[in-house]
């Protein structure tokens, strides 16, 4: 039952390879666009990081963006 | 009214919407899998074969859907200068150009069995290749020049030159004589496709355009990130 399942009456190759492209093609540009923002999010949070305290306040009051980074960022910093 | 237009407010959505779709999407995912691929019945002529429908039609659906809302938000950017189109234009296209390459790549895969051939230059498929051009047109601009006006420029002329071949790939299986089959579903009349593949059809369209949310708002959320570490200066 498996067998016919994965053969599909001889068109396998086709339909899984068509459904193994589709499939891995997403999760390569999910993985690619995931690591993008993780990696603007940690520099973007670093560079908040290194100001002077003074600054560092000014800049995460007047902006809930930098707030946000950089506290779900500064534990791993 | 514009204070959810803000991007501060967008931001918060973003992280809101991506969470909901994260906890959705596999439950449907494996829904509409077990449709297309266990429950939905082969086709009377092309048998099993008829599967690879619910990744190229979604797939092309996709391809064309996001070509047009880019020409028409740089038709938009050209009247309204709204800065934030730009954003979401360069967000939409990476995505784009993967489901029109998938729809050419699952087509030539679907069109074997069928056809008897990998390729064709069928209408259908030359048109869609060049669908598939214009958009690494309008992404290479983004890449390639470093002037950003420029850039949008450029690119936002490439997306409403392109939208001339929409009309043409929808048609174009009417206008010609054609190895690709007309269309099965139509806005106006009635489908000739049975329920049982429809359902599975929507379902995997509904799935992938979960998929392209997620990574819309996740590319979109890291060009709000890097807007703002530009401007980290004047914050």
């Amino acid at each position: 039952m498996i067998q016919d399942f994965l053969s599909m009456n001889g068109y396998g190759l086709f339909v899984w390879g068509s459904f193994a492209i589709t499939f891995i093609a997403c999760g390569l540009l999910y993985y690619k666009t995931f690591k993008t923002l993780k990696k603007y999010e940690r520099e973007f949070a670093k560079e908040i990081n290194e100001l002077s305290s003074k600054r560092k306040k000014i800049v995460t009051e007047n902006s809930k963006i930098a707030s946000q980074v950089f506290s779900s960022f500064s534990k791993t910093i | 009214m514009f204070k959810i237009l803000n991007l501060s407010n967008i931001f918060f959505w973003i992280e809101k919407l991506i969470g909901f779709i994260n906890s959705i999407f596999f439950i449907l995912l494996l829904v509409a899998l077990s449709l297309a691929l266990i429950f939905s019945p082969p086709d009377y002529l092309q048998g099993d074969s008829v599967r690879i429908m619910y990744v190229h039609v979604p797939s092309a659906w996709i391809g064309l859907a996001s070509f047009s809302i880019i020409a028409i938000l740089s038709i938009a950017y050209f009247i309204f200068k709204i800065k934030n189109i730009k954003l979401i234009n360069k967000s939409i296209a990476p995505i784009g150009l993967m489901f029109t390459c998938l729809a050419l790549v699952t087509g030539s895969i679907w069109g074997q069995p069928t056809w008897g051939t990998w390729w064709a230059w069928d209408a259908r498929v030359t048109s869609m290749l060049i669908l598939a051009l214009f958009y690494i047109g309008f992404i290479s601009t983004h890449k390639f020049i470093t002037d950003e006006n420029k850039a949008n420029k450029i690119s936002s002329i490439i997306a409403i030159i392109g939208l001339i071949n929409i009309p043409i790939i929808k048609y174009s299986v009417e206008w010609w004589n054609t190895l690709h089959q007309p269309a099965s579903i139509k806005l106006t009349g009635e489908s000739s496709i049975h329920p049982s593949m429809l359902m599975p059809l929507f379902l995997m369209f509904f799935v992938l355009i979960l998929y392209c949310a997620l990574i819309f708002l996740m590319k979109y959320k890291t060009e709000i990130i890097r807007i703002k570490k530009k401007n980290l200066k004047r914050l």
